[in-house]
Protein backbone atom coordinates (compact mmCIF):
# COMPACT_ATOMS: atom_id res chain seq x y z
CA UNK A 1 0.00 0.00 0.00
CA UNK A 2 0.95 3.73 -0.78
CA UNK A 3 1.01 6.49 1.44
CA UNK A 4 -1.00 7.87 -1.53
CA UNK A 5 -3.93 5.15 -1.75
CA UNK A 6 -4.35 5.44 2.01
CA UNK A 7 -4.57 9.48 1.78
CA UNK A 8 -7.18 8.80 -1.14
CA UNK A 9 -9.41 6.45 1.09
CA UNK A 10 -9.67 9.12 3.60
CA UNK A 11 -10.03 12.11 1.47
CA UNK A 12 -12.64 9.69 -0.50
CA UNK A 13 -14.41 9.38 2.90
CA UNK A 14 -14.70 12.80 4.06
CA UNK A 15 -15.71 13.54 0.61
CA UNK A 16 -18.73 11.37 0.72
CA UNK A 17 -20.01 12.44 4.29
CA UNK A 18 -19.47 15.84 3.37
CA UNK A 19 -16.71 16.63 5.84
CA UNK A 20 -13.78 18.27 3.72
CA UNK A 21 -12.65 21.13 4.43
CA UNK A 22 -11.22 23.46 1.73
CA UNK A 23 -8.19 23.66 3.75
CA UNK A 24 -7.44 20.44 4.86
CA UNK A 25 -4.03 19.01 5.62
CA UNK A 26 -2.70 16.22 6.72
CA UNK A 27 -1.77 17.49 9.99
CA UNK A 28 -5.36 18.77 10.60
CA UNK A 29 -7.13 17.29 13.80
CA UNK A 30 -9.99 14.98 12.54
CA UNK A 31 -12.14 15.39 15.25
CA UNK A 32 -13.73 18.12 17.95
CA UNK A 33 -11.54 20.82 17.04
CA UNK A 34 -11.07 20.20 12.80
CA UNK A 35 -12.67 17.95 10.36
CA UNK A 36 -15.36 17.12 12.81
CA UNK A 37 -15.68 13.37 12.35
CA UNK A 38 -18.41 12.19 15.21
CA UNK A 39 -17.84 8.30 16.82
CA UNK A 40 -19.81 6.77 14.23
CA UNK A 41 -18.06 8.36 11.26
CA UNK A 42 -14.68 7.42 12.93
CA UNK A 43 -15.75 3.59 13.29
CA UNK A 44 -16.70 3.86 9.55
CA UNK A 45 -13.48 5.34 8.41
CA UNK A 46 -11.63 2.80 10.99
CA UNK A 47 -14.17 -0.15 8.69
CA UNK A 48 -12.71 1.41 5.65
CA UNK A 49 -9.13 1.83 6.31
CA UNK A 50 -9.16 -2.10 6.73
CA UNK A 51 -11.11 -3.18 4.09
CA UNK A 52 -8.85 -1.26 1.70
CA UNK A 53 -5.79 -1.90 3.40
CA UNK A 54 -6.07 -5.05 5.52
CA UNK A 55 -5.52 -3.26 8.82
CA UNK A 56 -6.16 0.23 10.65
CA UNK A 57 -4.91 1.91 13.00
CA UNK A 58 -8.16 2.62 15.33
CA UNK A 59 -8.67 -1.72 15.38
CA UNK A 60 -4.94 -1.83 16.86
CA UNK A 61 -5.01 0.24 19.72
CA UNK A 62 -4.62 3.74 18.62
CA UNK A 63 -6.38 6.71 18.09
CA UNK A 64 -4.66 8.87 15.50
CA UNK A 65 -5.74 12.25 15.42
CA UNK A 66 -4.82 13.40 12.02
CA UNK A 67 -3.72 12.20 8.63
CA UNK A 68 -0.57 12.50 9.19
CA UNK A 69 -0.49 10.07 12.24
CA UNK A 70 -2.84 7.55 9.91
CA UNK A 71 0.26 7.30 7.46
CA UNK A 72 2.57 6.62 9.84
CA UNK A 73 0.74 3.84 11.81
CA UNK A 74 0.70 1.90 7.91
CA UNK A 75 4.49 3.49 7.06
CA UNK A 76 5.57 1.77 10.86
CA UNK A 77 3.69 -1.54 9.69
CA UNK A 78 5.87 -1.63 6.70
CA UNK A 79 9.10 -1.42 8.39
CA UNK A 80 8.43 -3.72 10.26
CA UNK B 1 -30.64 -24.00 -7.29
CA UNK B 2 -29.57 -21.52 -9.22
CA UNK B 3 -28.46 -17.66 -7.85
CA UNK B 4 -31.55 -16.16 -8.49
CA UNK B 5 -32.27 -13.57 -5.54
CA UNK B 6 -34.26 -10.40 -7.03
CA UNK B 7 -33.11 -7.66 -8.60
CA UNK B 8 -29.87 -6.98 -6.37
CA UNK B 9 -28.67 -10.51 -6.73
CA UNK B 10 -27.18 -12.96 -4.49
CA UNK B 11 -26.78 -11.97 -1.07
CA UNK B 12 -23.61 -12.65 0.90
CA UNK B 13 -25.86 -14.26 4.10
CA UNK B 14 -24.03 -15.65 7.53
CA UNK B 15 -25.83 -17.69 9.69
CA UNK B 16 -23.91 -18.33 13.18
CA UNK B 17 -24.73 -21.83 14.81
CA UNK B 18 -26.34 -23.12 11.25
CA UNK B 19 -24.90 -26.85 11.17
CA UNK B 20 -28.30 -28.16 13.16
CA UNK B 21 -31.54 -27.60 14.40
CA UNK B 22 -33.01 -23.92 13.64
CA UNK B 23 -29.60 -22.52 12.31
CA UNK B 24 -30.05 -25.37 9.84
CA UNK B 25 -33.07 -24.07 8.70
CA UNK B 26 -32.57 -20.99 8.37
CA UNK B 27 -28.95 -22.10 6.28
CA UNK B 28 -31.60 -24.22 4.39
CA UNK B 29 -33.73 -21.10 3.44
CA UNK B 30 -31.42 -18.56 2.20
CA UNK B 31 -29.44 -21.41 0.16
CA UNK B 32 -33.07 -21.96 -1.45
CA UNK B 33 -33.62 -18.18 -1.76
CA UNK B 34 -30.34 -18.19 -4.07
CA UNK B 35 -28.11 -16.68 -1.82
CA UNK B 36 -24.43 -17.23 -1.06
CA UNK B 37 -24.38 -18.69 2.56
CA UNK B 38 -21.41 -18.92 5.47
CA UNK B 39 -21.90 -20.76 8.46
CA UNK B 40 -19.78 -22.01 11.36
CA UNK B 41 -20.40 -24.24 13.92
CA UNK B 42 -17.40 -25.95 16.42
CA UNK B 43 -18.12 -29.42 14.46
CA UNK B 44 -19.44 -30.69 10.75
CA UNK B 45 -22.79 -32.16 10.22
CA UNK B 46 -24.59 -34.18 7.87
CA UNK B 47 -26.21 -31.02 6.85
CA UNK B 48 -22.96 -29.14 6.09
CA UNK B 49 -21.41 -31.87 4.26
CA UNK B 50 -24.39 -32.06 1.75
CA UNK B 51 -24.31 -28.55 1.27
CA UNK B 52 -20.78 -28.56 0.33
CA UNK B 53 -21.78 -31.28 -2.32
CA UNK B 54 -25.16 -29.67 -3.39
CA UNK B 55 -23.75 -25.55 -3.57
CA UNK B 56 -19.93 -25.66 -3.48
CA UNK B 57 -20.00 -21.93 -4.91
CA UNK B 58 -22.55 -20.80 -2.30
CA UNK B 59 -22.03 -22.94 0.83
CA UNK B 60 -19.11 -22.01 3.15
CA UNK B 61 -18.63 -23.75 6.35
CA UNK B 62 -15.90 -22.51 8.86
CA UNK B 63 -15.21 -24.76 12.17
CA UNK B 64 -15.59 -22.47 15.22
CA UNK B 65 -16.36 -21.64 18.33
CA UNK B 66 -18.02 -18.28 18.53
CA UNK B 67 -17.13 -17.75 22.50
CA UNK B 68 -13.66 -17.47 21.40
CA UNK B 69 -13.22 -13.71 19.64
CA UNK B 70 -10.17 -15.20 17.50
CA UNK B 71 -12.58 -17.99 16.05
CA UNK B 72 -14.94 -14.87 15.24
CA UNK B 73 -12.01 -13.36 13.55
CA UNK B 74 -11.08 -16.55 11.18
CA UNK B 75 -14.58 -16.71 10.49
CA UNK B 76 -15.41 -13.26 9.06
CA UNK B 77 -12.02 -13.10 7.65
CA UNK B 78 -13.22 -16.24 5.63
CA UNK B 79 -16.20 -14.96 4.32
CA UNK B 80 -14.92 -11.74 3.25
CA UNK B 81 -12.25 -13.07 1.44
CA UNK B 82 -14.39 -15.43 -0.65
CA UNK B 83 -17.35 -13.07 -0.75
CA UNK B 84 -15.90 -9.78 -0.24
CA UNK B 85 -18.51 -8.26 1.92
CA UNK B 86 -21.15 -9.61 3.85
CA UNK B 87 -24.87 -8.29 3.52
CA UNK B 88 -27.06 -10.02 6.08
CA UNK B 89 -25.92 -11.46 9.62
CA UNK B 90 -28.22 -13.82 11.43
CA UNK B 91 -26.74 -14.18 15.22
CA UNK B 92 -28.38 -17.54 15.61
CA UNK B 93 -25.61 -19.77 17.76
CA UNK B 94 -26.44 -20.39 21.19
CA UNK B 95 -26.63 -22.74 23.97
CA UNK B 96 -28.59 -23.97 26.62
CA UNK B 97 -27.91 -25.19 30.35
CA UNK B 98 -30.84 -26.07 32.22
CA UNK B 99 -31.01 -26.08 36.06
CA UNK B 100 -31.83 -23.95 38.98
CA UNK B 101 -29.49 -21.21 39.17
CA UNK B 102 -28.39 -21.58 43.12
CA UNK B 103 -27.10 -25.00 41.73
CA UNK B 104 -25.39 -23.79 38.43
CA UNK B 105 -21.84 -24.03 38.16
CA UNK B 106 -19.77 -21.41 37.43
CA UNK B 107 -18.59 -23.19 34.27
CA UNK B 108 -22.24 -23.95 32.79
CA UNK B 109 -22.68 -20.19 33.40
CA UNK B 110 -19.71 -18.81 31.10
CA UNK B 111 -20.43 -21.07 28.72
CA UNK B 112 -23.81 -19.78 28.08
CA UNK B 113 -22.99 -16.39 28.52
CA UNK B 114 -19.46 -16.12 26.75
CA UNK B 115 -21.24 -18.09 23.21
CA UNK B 116 -24.81 -16.37 23.95
CA UNK B 117 -23.92 -12.89 24.90
CA UNK B 118 -20.28 -12.44 24.08
CA UNK B 119 -20.07 -14.40 20.90
CA UNK B 120 -23.00 -12.01 19.66
CA UNK B 121 -21.30 -9.50 20.55
CA UNK B 122 -17.92 -10.47 19.14
CA UNK B 123 -19.48 -11.41 15.39
CA UNK B 124 -21.96 -8.25 15.47
CA UNK B 125 -18.82 -5.73 16.04
CA UNK B 126 -16.80 -7.73 13.22
CA UNK B 127 -19.73 -7.55 10.60
CA UNK B 128 -21.11 -4.54 11.94
CA UNK B 129 -17.89 -2.28 10.60
CA UNK B 130 -17.95 -4.55 7.04
CA UNK B 131 -21.18 -3.26 7.07
CA UNK B 132 -20.18 0.63 8.02
CA UNK B 133 -17.96 0.09 5.26
CA UNK B 134 -20.54 -0.29 2.76
CA UNK B 135 -23.24 1.57 4.54
CA UNK B 136 -26.09 -1.52 4.06
CA UNK B 137 -26.78 -4.43 5.65
CA UNK B 138 -28.90 -6.19 8.01
CA UNK B 139 -28.46 -8.19 11.40
CA UNK B 140 -30.70 -10.32 13.28
CA UNK B 141 -30.66 -11.61 16.78
CA UNK B 142 -32.33 -14.80 17.34
CA UNK B 143 -33.29 -14.21 21.01
CA UNK B 144 -36.24 -16.36 23.03
CA UNK B 145 -39.53 -15.78 24.39
CA UNK B 146 -37.97 -16.78 27.81
CA UNK B 147 -35.89 -13.60 27.72
CA UNK B 148 -39.27 -11.72 27.76
CA UNK B 149 -41.51 -14.77 29.99
CA UNK B 150 -38.71 -16.52 32.33
CA UNK B 151 -38.48 -19.83 32.58
CA UNK B 152 -37.87 -22.24 35.59
CA UNK B 153 -34.41 -23.45 35.11
CA UNK B 154 -33.23 -20.87 32.27
CA UNK B 155 -31.90 -18.16 33.94
CA UNK B 156 -28.48 -18.00 32.43
CA UNK B 157 -29.91 -18.82 29.32
CA UNK B 158 -32.94 -15.77 29.81
CA UNK B 159 -30.58 -13.34 31.00
CA UNK B 160 -28.14 -13.38 27.72
CA UNK B 161 -31.60 -13.70 25.27
CA UNK B 162 -32.92 -10.32 27.39
CA UNK B 163 -29.53 -9.09 26.77
CA UNK B 164 -29.56 -9.43 23.05
CA UNK B 165 -33.07 -7.46 23.07
CA UNK B 166 -30.98 -4.85 24.30
CA UNK B 167 -28.55 -4.96 22.29
CA UNK B 168 -30.66 -5.37 19.34
CA UNK B 169 -33.01 -2.17 20.22
CA UNK B 170 -29.39 -0.57 20.81
CA UNK B 171 -27.39 -1.37 17.47
CA UNK B 172 -30.72 -0.47 15.45
CA UNK B 173 -30.31 3.06 17.27
CA UNK B 174 -26.29 3.04 16.62
CA UNK B 175 -26.56 1.93 12.71
CA UNK B 176 -30.10 3.22 11.99
CA UNK B 177 -28.60 6.46 10.09
CA UNK B 178 -25.87 4.14 7.74
CA UNK B 179 -28.90 2.01 6.64
CA UNK B 180 -28.40 -1.35 8.24
CA UNK B 181 -31.49 -2.92 10.12
CA UNK B 182 -31.48 -4.80 13.17
CA UNK B 183 -33.85 -6.66 14.24
CA UNK B 184 -34.21 -9.91 16.94
CA UNK B 185 -37.18 -13.22 16.56
CA UNK B 186 -37.90 -14.22 19.73
CA UNK B 187 -39.08 -17.85 18.84
CA UNK B 188 -41.75 -19.45 21.00
CA UNK B 189 -40.59 -23.59 21.67
CA UNK B 190 -39.17 -25.04 19.03
CA UNK B 191 -39.12 -29.16 18.10
CA UNK B 192 -35.13 -29.20 17.83
CA UNK B 193 -32.25 -30.14 19.98
CA UNK B 194 -33.14 -26.85 22.28
CA UNK B 195 -36.27 -28.31 23.39
CA UNK B 196 -34.44 -31.14 24.61
CA UNK B 197 -34.46 -30.29 28.05
CA UNK B 198 -38.25 -30.32 28.17
CA UNK B 199 -40.04 -33.50 28.88
CA UNK B 200 -42.82 -34.82 26.42
CA UNK B 201 -44.95 -33.81 29.05
CA UNK B 202 -43.75 -30.09 29.01
CA UNK B 203 -43.99 -29.77 25.09
CA UNK B 204 -47.42 -31.17 25.05
CA UNK B 205 -48.40 -28.74 28.09
CA UNK B 206 -46.80 -25.86 25.80
CA UNK B 207 -48.83 -26.99 22.65
CA UNK B 208 -52.20 -27.11 24.22
CA UNK B 209 -51.58 -23.46 25.70
CA UNK B 210 -50.47 -22.52 21.74
CA UNK B 211 -53.55 -20.69 19.84
CA UNK B 212 -51.51 -22.07 16.86
CA UNK B 213 -51.92 -25.59 18.12
CA UNK B 214 -48.24 -26.97 17.60
CA UNK B 215 -44.25 -26.41 18.25
CA UNK B 216 -42.31 -24.14 15.99
CA UNK B 217 -40.64 -25.39 13.18
CA UNK B 218 -37.06 -23.82 11.80
CA UNK B 219 -39.33 -23.17 8.45
CA UNK B 220 -41.41 -20.97 10.49
CA UNK B 221 -38.03 -19.04 11.79
CA UNK B 222 -36.41 -18.70 8.80
CA UNK B 223 -39.68 -16.80 6.91
CA UNK B 224 -39.52 -14.12 9.23
CA UNK B 225 -35.28 -14.13 8.83
CA UNK B 226 -36.21 -13.67 5.19
CA UNK B 227 -38.84 -10.92 5.61
CA UNK B 228 -36.35 -9.05 8.10
CA UNK B 229 -33.37 -9.30 6.02
CA UNK B 230 -35.70 -8.40 2.65
CA UNK B 231 -33.49 -5.35 1.20
CA UNK B 232 -36.89 -3.34 0.77
CA UNK B 233 -37.85 -3.78 4.36
CA UNK B 234 -35.58 -0.90 5.59
CA UNK B 235 -37.82 0.96 7.57
CA UNK B 236 -38.74 -1.78 10.46
CA UNK B 237 -35.69 -1.75 12.45
CA UNK B 238 -35.18 -2.16 16.47
CA UNK B 239 -37.95 -4.78 16.82
CA UNK B 240 -38.33 -7.63 18.63
CA UNK B 241 -40.47 -10.28 17.00
CA UNK B 242 -42.28 -13.05 18.80
CA UNK B 243 -42.90 -15.85 16.56
CA UNK B 244 -44.50 -18.59 19.51
CA UNK B 245 -47.43 -18.97 18.13
CA UNK B 246 -49.58 -16.62 19.95
CA UNK B 247 -48.37 -18.52 23.29
CA UNK B 248 -47.25 -15.22 25.25
CA UNK B 249 -49.57 -12.95 22.90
Amino acid sequence: MTAAAIEKTVVDFLTRTKKLPTDFHVEMNLYADGVGLDSLETAELSALLEDEHGEDPYSSGTMPQTLAEILAFYAAGAQA
Amino acid sequence: MSEQHTETGPRVVIVTGGSRGLGAGIVRSYLDSGDLVATCARSRTAEVDGWESEAPDRFLFVPADLSKVEDCEVFVKAVVERWGRVDVLINNAGVARDGILGLFSDEDIDTVVDLNLKGTIYMTRLVGRRMLARRSGSIVNISSIVGRSGYRGLAVYSATKAAMDGMTRAMARELGTRGITVNAIAPGYLRTEMSHGLDEDQLQQIVRRTPAGRLGEPDDIARVCQFLTDPAGSYLTGQVLVVDGGLTG
